[in-house]
């Protein structure tokens, strides 16, 4: 209580939007997020036409009849890109995620339980990875492993994980300080078991807060390495690529490279706003 | 200071009633009080965990937190302002010009990023008039000092700190919220004597809020007894203390653990709560755990009236709200210890191996703060013996190394040199926090089925043995099923408790138990320790800064500061013929109240 006061009293701003709006909200946010999934998961089926076979006229406006968002500059409709694009990114962005959250989660495990040198030496590992300008080694791999979706996923995966074992080192440091893990040793509880159930449990909450927090960026590194030509191959959709590939029209045609541009940013939107409200629960119960 | 008039008090509160929602429950936290501070006296307020006495201290200050959705009625006065329909202007210039304010932790009260002098000065605004203020409460070298940080001083330092920045503008009134909670006996009685100091010099009135009635006898002029947001009883200290009349000020005094509280009788406790929050508020709220309730006090709200029976309330006399006449009450306080008897000196015999040996040793760590490594020499030759079923006290201000010495006995550090053997069995530990000693996200019964893990007992025998544990500490069943989180303070340590020895140790090794602790849980907690002791024939080994506790739980007292034992006696030695001249001074700071008896 009385740090709250200090707070107060130095007129620190107590009252975040978040916490003001409350539970309903950060439910509803989160909500949005299951929706973006299963967008994603069921997007052939809403998709109306086949996303890559030019249907119809070139360059329809927004609202056209059997067109939605209109058509590309090869007759293609946008708002099936659109949504095809969006199941790639979204999908994509889990896995790099998952991924980092596996390789990111078994490294700061391990090292903040063990200390020592072992600690030492996986953090001085992660320190080379975060030390290397993380998206240039990404472009560098993918020209490396030959270009094409999977390869850029394997490429960012590589260099995502180091983000993750920090936080996750640090968080399971301070678990394993805290008493009730003495308690379990000197309860006679096996390692493993006091780092299975009196240490991970209390990672969690915060590995899915970053998780779920990063899943924003990757579908905007995704998207912008896409832009460079790196990534989705052409015909299939890919919001990055057809941003880019269609940006000369926009002037002309401004409908053609905005819409894909628009589902970055609403996928980035939703994830972080996700991310934010899972935090904001998840800070409720503890 | 203000120019009003000098006979008026320096805060007025009247009929006051607050509710709050916290965790989404809403609940009324003071219920109608009515209180006057007079200039120039120390009121000390006292009441348990959940009494209102911090909401009280907030409704004074205008701070009542916004999150919580307060909800106020009646008033409380300061040099004429309206504390609660005020303006925030209004308010702001009282808390700036007319009150002073000393929270329990220093630590974070203050500024960590700000060298203390600069704070002592936003409140000042004169260097000049700093430095003098941190002559006056007793900082040495004030020059020196002004340019350091916080977490470069002591607690005692830091609290006097805190006490220049309240008295800055010589304040009407300081607000002392648990000041010396945190703090070590010896500094505690240099923070009580600060507190009077300020009074004396500067004629301000002192709000002292805590939690221990001998506390607030140190140096409270009057005496307010919080219970469940009402006052149960207001009156001139010593009177309070001498002759209480309330049956709740009478089950903290005996429920408080002096030095001489016997020891070879069950500790007294207060009746656990029992009533519904609903039944509470309807009549007196104390009427479940009251040992002279009857009907009356069940159905009506007792109202708060002068002893003598003068009706009227002025705000000087002893006052009281109980359906019960006084001399009843009296009776009450004065029938003490038929309690039931309890095995004091441990069936130790010399021929048993000891349970625990500690041989030459040497504990260091190596401390790094801002780049610079810095080593701690926290044990300097520690030799102890503790015979089978023997029960033996350390007692040691913070910094002793005590803790230090219980962590090496129990294995959980390696000692840098010397030997520690304990007996087959092994030691467990029950820590001071029980609440971060629990692993929050499991139940009750997963935590204690866990101990039982070694033996591969099925599923229905582990669960039959954990019933059998919660019902040794006074537990039902039910609560296996439960987070620690949903449990109160106490019941987490008696589940710590229970999760020690449910399996019986070679030693019981207890790190300051019950110090977060209310005293009557805390009485009620070590009543458990010294239960299951006589039971089981245990070891114990208990670490305290107590003295009193020291003296209760040990057959034999160990003295430690700077990590070396300096006195090792029996329990009444150490504590009525102490040789060393720290113990001495550790027993000289020990509050206490003048015997009611």
């Amino acid at each position: 209580m009385s740090a709250d006061l200090t707070a107060r009293r130095f007129g620190v701003p107590q009252v975040t939007i978040a916490r003001f709006a409350g539970r309903r909200l950060n439910l509803a946010l989160v909500g949005l997020l299951i929706v973006v999934t299963l967008v994603a998961l069921f997007a052939r089926v809403l998709a109306p036409d086949n996303p890559v076979q030019p249907i119809g006229a070139l360059n329809l406006p927004l609202g056209s009849e059997g067109h939605l968002l209109g058509t590309d500059g090869i007759g293609r409709d946008i708002l099936s890109r659109t949504l095809i694009g969006i199941q790639t990114s979204w999908f994509s962005a889990l896995v790099v995620v998952a991924s980092g959250l596996v390789i990111g989660g078994i490294i700061g495990v391990a090292a903040g339980v063990s200390g020592g040198w072992l600690d030492n030496l996986l953090m001085r590992l992660t320190d080379l990875f975060l030390a290397l300008p993380g998206t240039l080694v990404a472009i560098a791999l993918v020209a490396a492993l030959g270009f094409g979706l999977q390869n850029t996923l394997i490429g960012i995966a590589i260099v995502w994980w180091p983000y993750y074992a920090r936080i996750i080192r640090g968080e399971a440091r301070a678990m394993a300080a805290r008493p009730h893990v003495e308690a379990a040793r000197l309860a006679g509880i096996s390692r493993t078991r006091v780092v299975f159930r009196h240490i991970l449990p209390g990672v969690v909450p915060t590995a899915i807060v970053t998780a779920s927090l990063d899943i924003g960026n990757v579908v905007i590194l995704l998207a912008g390495l896409s832009f460079l030509g790196l990534g989705q191959a052409a015909p299939a959709p890919e919001l990055g690529a057809d941003t880019a590939r269609n940006l000369q029209q926009l002037l002309t045609q401004w409908w053609v490279p905005v819409v894909p541009g628009l589902a970055v940013l609403l996928l980035s939107l939703v994830a972080n706003l996700g991310g934010d409200a899972i935090r904001n629960l998840l800070a409720g119960r503890r | 200071m203000s120019a009003t008039d000098e006979k008026a008090p320096a805060a007025s509160i009247a009929n006051l009633t607050v509710a709050l929602t916290r965790d989404g429950v809403r609940a009324e936290v003071l219920r109608g009080v009515d209180l006057k501070i007079q200039r120039g006296e120390i009121v000390g307020l006292v009441g348990e965990s959940g009494s209102g006495k911090s909401v009280l201290a907030l409704a004074l200050m205008g701070l009542l937190p916004s999150s919580s959705r307060p909800e106020t009625t009646g008033t409380i006065t300061i040099a004429g302002t309206d504390m609660i329909d005020g303006s925030a202007e209004q308010i702001r210039a009282v808390r700036r010009h007319e009150l002073g304010v000393i929270f329990q932790d220093p630590m974070t009260s203050l500024n960590p990023t700000m060298r203390v002098g600069r704070q002592i000065t936003e409140a000042t605004g004169d260097k000049a008039e700093s430095l003098r203020l941190m002559s006056a409460v007793g900082i040495q070298d004030a020059a020196l000092r002004f340019t350091v940080y916080p977490h470069e001083l002591s607690g005692g330092l830091r609290q006097r700190i805190m006490a220049a920045i309240a008295s800055a503008g010589r304040p009407s009134l300081i607000i002392a919220d648990e000041p010396t909670t945190a703090l070590d006996v010896t500094v505690q009685a240099q923070v009580l004597d600060l507190l009077r100091q300020l009074r004396d010099e500067f004629g301000c009135s002192v709000v002292l809020i805590t939690h221990d009635l001998a506390v607030a006898a140190q140096i409270a002029d009057r005496i307010a007894v919080l219970y469940a947001g009402r006052i149960a009883e207001l009156g001139p200290a010593d009177v309070v203390l001498r002759e209480p009349t309330h049956p709740y000020t009478v089950g903290l005094l005996n429920s408080r653990l002096a030095l001489d509280t016997p020891r070879d009788t069950v500790l007294q406790t207060l009746r656990p709560e029992t009533a519904t929050v609903a039944e509470r508020m309807r009549g007196c709220a104390y009427s479940s755990r009251c040992p002279l309730a009857d009907d009356t006090c069940r159905a009506q709200q007792p109202p708060l009236l002068a002893v003598d029976g003068s009706g009227a309330v002025d705000g000087s006399e002893h006052v009281r709200a109980c359906w019960r006449d006084a001399a009843t009450v009296r009776e009450l306080a004065l029938t003490r210890s038929d309690a039931p008897r309890i095995l004091v000196s441990g069936s130790s015999t010399e021929s048993a191996a000891p349970a625990v040996v500690v041989e030459g040793v040497h504990q260091r760590f190596v401390v790094r703060s801002g780049g610079r490594k810095r080593e701690v020499h926290a044990l300097r030759g520690i030799d102890l013996t503790i015979g089978a079923g023997e029960a033996v006290s350390i007692v040691g201000e913070s910094g002793s190394g005590k803790s230090t010495l219980l962590r090496a006995i129990a294995g959980l550090v390696p000692v840098t040199s010397g030997r520690v053997d304990v007996a087959r069995g092994g030691a467990q530990m029950v820590f001071q926090d029980a609440g971060s000693s629990l692993t929050p996200w499991l139940s009750v019964g997963e935590i204690l089925g866990e101990r039982l893990l070694p033996l591969r007992l099925g599923k229905t025998e582990t669960a039959a043995r954990v019933t059998t544990a919660l019902e040794a500490i006074g537990l039902p069943a039910s609560v296996s099923r439960v987070r620690p989180a949903d449990l109160s303070g106490g019941q987490r340590q008696r589940v710590a408790l229970a999760r020690a020895t449910m399996i019986p140790p070679a030693v019981l090794l207890c790190d300051e138990p019950t110090s977060a602790l209310d005293a009557s849980l805390a009485a009620s907690v070590l009543n458990l320790i010294r239960g299951m002791r006589e039971e089981l024939s245990m070891t114990v080994l208990f670490v305290t800064h107590d003295l009193s506790v020291a003296r209760l739980m040990g057959d034999r007292v160990v003295v430690m500061t700077e990590g070396r034992i300096v006195e090792d006696g029996t329990a009444d030695q150490v504590i009525h013929h102490p040789e060393h001249p720290y113990t001495r001074s550790l027993l000289a700071s020990v509050p206490e109240i003048e015997a009611v008896r």
